[in-house]
């Protein structure tokens, strides 16, 4: 029986982890998705491109934890040419993701020199002479984690604090109301770029966590990324829809777990690999349709 | 409703964490063999290294349990998966292909798992072993790095006159990228010229077929996923030219491919799971076993494709053949 808790708390625990790195990415699609309504697809470019940074970066001998900021910067800028794309050359949002998304493909394999760059023995931010010093043997197994979640709670703050200044204010009222925006003699195509880029910085934030904690760089880790935010997002947002203590962050966090659990579990009882992404398809639209089911219900009774 | 919902799901976790964990320990073994992607090679690999195990004594259903799961090239799948094997606490990890061994290296760095790996190009690169070839940690396996150069010595005895070499490659592979560069770096030594395509998608290759065909003797592959399943269409484009496609290992040859000097994924597989059982029964640790490569690498033809194209074999290279096929495999 001590021996099944321990594989239970195992695999929880590496459930967490990989929930808590991509709750970073969920934040970046929840801004653009869920607050501009803006389907921004550069995602699947930028969670590798903040893995690029960090490889390359880290092989230069750059501090792990600097690496996270200028992966947040890069990230940020290919936002803000997102946004410029869209609001300036005025072409729609979903192409223009899809634009940013092929050119950063070419752009992270020049940046890393190669589709497959492996850090394994150098300092990361979960593995360095400070923390090997510092973290006692028994908590050894959970340091990851432990780090995860202060780094996932960290930017949920910041984020949370953010939304409740100025800038934060017009970006959720561009999503909501764009006509507020205008009245306000504030320009919404501004506010739109700073939201793109502030989304794409996080998910670029992931993806340089993602790479330290997985030890390397690979081109593909970002085929999909925008699928597993936008499930762990409309899946966080719909379980407290309700509930309105809950503040989205926390509910966009606990969506990613969720979510991360769900791919675990059907790992667990063996369902075939093949099938795994029309799982994932049919776990999303049984959502949907459920949220929406919710919405009329809702609409008839008023 | 939803507290049933969410029962529900803990109860449905449950039910698989104690499927997860009903292997008995006792005699028997278990194994998690993590492969990258669905490919003919990469199953020919796994389906050796079971064979492999088979022959030092370890077989599947009476003392090896087999836990398989695919990644379908999806790398964050490739990460839970690594991770899901290293919380069942298995007794060893078998990753094919270079990202599946990276994500298993990572995942259990830090526990006693030993981690076997198959089908990795260049373990250096990767960094699953130090540049003196010894193991970065308790990871040991095999690696797939072409015979370049022999490869490049059976297309000058085949094609005498030929100048140029073509080679279509995914830019997002790391393996192929290394072996362009070898290609490049030794065909001068055969007065060989590469001309290379890179891609990124299989809705590139028709093109950049039709393109690279134009300007090449003939065309080389390399053991590139994305190429190498859309084989059918460079061969069917190639041949209407009459220009010879060399493969890189015997299934492609068997696809009609006119030849290679390549290796046999299923024998690097054998190599493999004999390493694995020498780790499993106690013989010797991953950390202090180097990586292997197959020392030997054989001769494939085609004599269907030989005479499609009216090309002959010379009559050395088919005597030294491991295999010589007389049809093409559809």
């Amino acid at each position: 029986m001590a021996y099944i808790l321990q594989t239970i708390i195992d695999i929880a625990t590496g459930v967490l982890e990989e929930g808590l790195v991509y709750a970073i990415l969920a934040f970046g699609v929840y801004i653009t998705y869920k607050i501009l309504d803006f389907p921004d697809l550069s995602v699947d470019g930028t969670f590798p491109l903040g893995g690029a940074v960090a490889a390359v970066l880290i092989l230069k001998g750059v501090n792990p934890v600097l690496t996270l900021l200028f992966a947040f910067i890069a990230g940020t800028l290919a936002g803000t040419l997102t946004g410029i794309i869209h609001v300036k050359f005025k072409v729609r949002d979903l192409l223009s993701g899809i634009i940013m998304m092929t050119a950063l493909y070419s752009i992270n394999l020049r940046i890393a020199g190669r589709s497959n760059v492996a850090i394994f023995d150098k300092d990361t931010i979960f593995e360095n002479a400070f923390l090997k010093k510092l973290v006692p043997e028994a908590v050894k197994p959970y340091e990851t984690l432990i780090i995860l979640l202060f780094i996932a709670l960290f930017m949920k703050l910041l984020l949370d604090f953010y939304m409740k200044t100025k800038s934060g204010y017009l970006l959720r009222a561009v999503g909501d109301n764009e006509v507020l925006v205008t009245s306000l003699a504030k320009d919404k195509g501004t506010v739109k770029i700073v939201g793109l880029a502030l989304a794409n910085g996080l998910v670029a934030l992931s993806g340089c966590i993602y790479t330290q904690k997985s030890g390397f760089f690979e081109i593909s880790s970002g085929t999909g990324s925008i699928v597993i935010g936008l499930a762990s997002v409309i899946i966080g947002i719909n379980l407290f829809r309700r509930k309105e203590k809950v503040k989205a962050t926390t509910a966009v966090i606990i969506g990613t777990i969720i979510y991360k659990a769900c791919v675990s579990i059907a790992i667990a009882i063996g369902l075939s690999p093949s099938d795994m992404k029309l799982i994932t398809a049919v776990l999303f639209l049984a959502i949907l349709i459920l949220s929406n089911d919710r919405k009329r219900k809702v609409n008839s009774r008023a | 409703m939803k507290r049933r919902i969410a029962g529900m799901m803990v109860f449905v976790l449950m039910m698989a964490l104690l499927y997860g964990c009903s292997a008995g320990k006792g005699d028997t073994v278990t194994i998690g063999i993590g492969q990258y992607a669905e490919h003919p090679s990469l199953d020919n690999c796994r389906e050796g290294f079971l064979a492999g195990l088979k022959s030092e004594g370890y077989e599947e259903g009476k003392n090896l349990k087999v836990e398989y799961e695919n990644a379908q090239a999806d790398n964050s799948l490739a990460g839970q998966i690594a991770d899901g094997f290293v919380s069942k606490k298995v007794d060893l990890i078998c990753a094919i292909a270079t990202p599946m061994a990276q994500n298993a290296y990572g995942a259990a760095k830090n526990t006693k798992i030993p981690v076997i790996f198959t089908a990795v190009t260049d373990p250096v690169l990767a960094k699953l072993a130090n540049d003196d070839k010894t193991p970065a940690g308790n990871v040991t396996g095999t690696s797939d790095k072409l015979p370049v150069e022999q490869q490049l010595k059976m297309i000058r005895e085949i094609l005498p006159d030929a100048k140029k070499i073509g080679i279509l490659y995914n830019t997002s592979e790391a393996n192929s990228v290394s072996a362009i560069e070898e290609y490049k770096a030794l065909a001068g030594n055969y007065g060989f010229e590469i001309v290379e395509s890179g891609i990124t998608a299989t809705a590139d290759i028709p093109l950049a077929t039709d393109n690279l065909l134009t300007k090449v003797d003939c065309v080389s592959n390399l053991t590139d996923n994305t190429v190498v399943s859309s084989l059918p269409v460079i061969l069917k484009k190639a041949g209407e030219k009459k220009i010879p496609v060399f493969g890189s290992e015997i299934e492609q040859v068997k696809k009609g491919c006119l030849a290679t000097v390549g290796i046999d994924y299923y024998d690097l597989g054998v190599k493999t799971g004999k390493m694995a059982a020498k780790v499993l029964k106690g013989e010797k640790k991953a950390s202090d076993m180097n990586f292997e490569i197959i020392d030997q690498a054989a001769f494939y033809g085609n004599t269907a494709a030989a005479k499609d194209l009216g090309i002959d074999l010379p009559k050395d290279l088919t005597d030294s053949a491991k295999e010589m096929f007389d049809s093409i495999a559809e």
